[in-house]
């Protein structure tokens, strides 16, 4: 006998995944379908195929535009956030200090901070010291709130890498940088790329905080959420929803699915190496 | 070449040693980059809320004025409440609906565990504001489900069911449209360290799998509980973005309020100051009694 659910319960407990998963991706799929739809309005009954609404969006500057600036924050904050978490990560990990809960609650504090509020608090620091609002301001924001992800996904993985590694590159003369460059950065390469990814989807995906600092060149969420007060923009923001969640959803499986089997990789070398 | 080699051989190795990975040099880069960027950002709307400071001309100096308005306001902490209420219950409802979801993934046995996972968190890391465009469509008047009820003769479109967008509900189904797959990850790693050996003793103890779940499973697994709660809790609290596109005058929320007085209608500066720390307040005491419940490794599902 199951101790934790008899086959009915399991029964109806699939029933219901199945249904929220149902829920989950409904409005996707929904948005899938109107994508194609020929009607300028998303609504019943439907009026036919087309690609116009792709077509569109794709003439439409403004919107590559905004997707080029996403683009290029995106990069650069989660590379700045990855290069902050690995060395915040490696000090957590390998390093004794005072304070150390103080320093980790401070790191991840980010996570928990209202948006709204570090927005507002962002655009007075840049009020109060004179920097204009521009793509580097939006940069300079994400870079704080990707930062603590970057974390959370770097340090399980150093937990997990045998020091005694480490301990043997020092023991033979590495310095701790050669030490870090020839050991810990190739085991822990995969969660690197994993928390780069992370961090280039928050910024990507950022709307709250950027829209208190960014600039006049707008990033792709502000453009979404100012065509959405315009009707006539609608079907095509649609086929940009579609292809960006799409993409997302494609790069999310791929990037876990990748990681998993790296580290199963890397394991598995420990193991036998 | 030897000669060359040997010459640069001390120069590099001082290098090295300025580069060396002390703990200062691994500390020093991201703790200066919160405290520019994040505390005193912070500090500088404290400082905005007690009037010491100011960016705009005036008479300054250290008041209570703009915190006793607010503490005394029935406006504006109406409005938190409200807030309260739609975030307590949209947490609640989700939490309620994730628990079966995470339970099934964790103690049903299923060998695809990892896989089902994955497909119920994926859209969590999609994009935000498309999810609520979705909403947006579905819910208009002249959306997906009114035109599909007119369509079918379900309802006469002179009457479309209106109070679908804009409106208090429609912010509280996108919110939690929006944080239920990912609610179901800190119970689902509760319930996954769940060691099996308990529930088997229960049941050979005479125990049915009711008595075994409300005496051992939901005890045990409660800390993932209230970490999935806080994780939604905290952050909708202070959501006004979800509220701008579909909530209308009925879905204000408090953060609403927030971005309005810092927006170019009527800006009080001094006044959105004490509404954000009032809010930061609240989150971070939220934050430290609940401390022992948010472990990050509650959210790092491996």
């Amino acid at each position: 006998m199951d101790v934790a659910l008899s086959k009915n319960g399991a029964r109806l407990l699939r029933v219901f995944f199945a249904l929220v998963v149902a829920f989950l991706y409904a409005p996707i799929v929904i948005l899938l379908i109107f994508s194609f739809n020929n009607s300028a309005v998303p609504s019943f009954p439907l009026s036919g195929f087309t690609l116009h609404w792709y077509h569109e969006f794709l003439v439409n500057s403004d919107l590559r535009g905004a997707l080029e600036t996403s683009a290029i924050i995106a990069a650069l904050s989660s590379i700045g956030a990855v290069v902050l978490g690995v060395l915040a990560s490696i000090a957590l990990t390998r390093r004794r200090f005072r304070a150390k809960s103080a320093v980790s609650a401070l790191l991840l504090s980010p996570l928990v901070i209202p948006y709204v509020v570090f927005g507002i608090s962002l655009l007075l620091l840049f009020h109060t010291i004179g920097v204009p609002r521009s793509l580097l301001t939006v940069v300079i924001g994400h870079i704080v709130i990707s930062l603590p992800y970057t974390i959370l996904v770097l340090v399980p993985r150093l937990d997990q890498i045998d020091v005694s590694l480490e301990e043997a590159a020092f023991d033979l003369g590495a310095s701790r940088l050669r030490t870090f460059r020839s050991i810990t950065l190739p085991l822990i390469l995969p969660a690197i790329v994993s928390s780069f990814l992370i961090a280039f989807t928050t910024s990507f995906d950022e709307y709250a905080v950027a829209s208190f600092v960014v600039g006049t060149r707008v990033t792709f969420p502000i453009y979404l959420y100012s065509a959405l007060r315009f009707p006539n923009q609608l079907p095509q923001v649609i086929a940009v929803a579609v292809v960006v969640l799409v993409l997302s959803l494609v790069v999310v499986v791929g990037a876990e699915v990748g990681r998993r089997v790296a580290e199963r990789r890397f394991v598995a070398l420990e193991e036998t190496g | 070449m030897a000669v060359a080699e040997a010459g640069s051989q001390p120069a590099l190795r001082r290098r090295r040693l300025r580069l060396d990975l002390t703990t200062p040099t691994l500390l020093g880069l991201p703790l200066a980059w919160l405290g520019v960027f994040f505390v005193v950002p912070i500090a500088i709307v404290a400082a905005y809320s007690f009037n010491v400071y100011s960016l705009f001309p005036g008479p300054h100096g250290f008041t209570l004025r703009a915190w006793h308005d607010f503490l005394h306001s029935s406006v504006y902490l109406a409005l938190f409440w409200k807030s309260v209420k739609m975030s307590l219950t949209v947490s609640a409802i989700i939490v309620l609906l994730a628990y079966p979801l995470a339970y099934y993934l964790a103690l049903s046995g299923t060998k695809r565990k990892y896989v089902l996972l994955l497909l119920l968190i994926a859209p969590f890391l999609t994009s935000y504001l498309l999810r609520v465009l979705a909403w947006k469509v579905i819910l208009g008047n002249q959306g997906v489900v009114n035109t599909f009820l007119f369509w079918t003769g379900l309802r006469s479109p002179d009457h479309p069911i209106s109070q679908l967008l804009y409106s208090r509900f429609a912010v509280m189904l996108v919110l939690g449209y929006i944080w239920l797959p990912f609610v179901a990850l800190p119970i689902f790693v509760s319930l996954e360290n769940l060691d099996r050996r308990l529930l088997e003793a229960a049941s050979d103890l005479g125990a049915s799998r009711l008595q075994a779940f409300w005496r051992v499973t939901l005890p045990l697994s409660l800390p993932g509980v209230v970490a999935a709660f806080l994780f939604v809790f905290i952050p909708t609290l202070g959501e006004f973005v979800t509220p701008s596109l579909v909530g209308g005058a009925n879905g204000y929320m408090y953060g609403n309020q927030i971005v309005d007085l810092f927006g170019t209608g009527f800006p009080d500066w001094e006044t959105g100051s004490v509404l954000a720390i009032f809010l930061l307040g609240i989150v971070a005491v939220l934050t430290v009694v609940f401390a022992r419940f948010l472990q990050p490794r509650q959210v790092v599902a491996d």
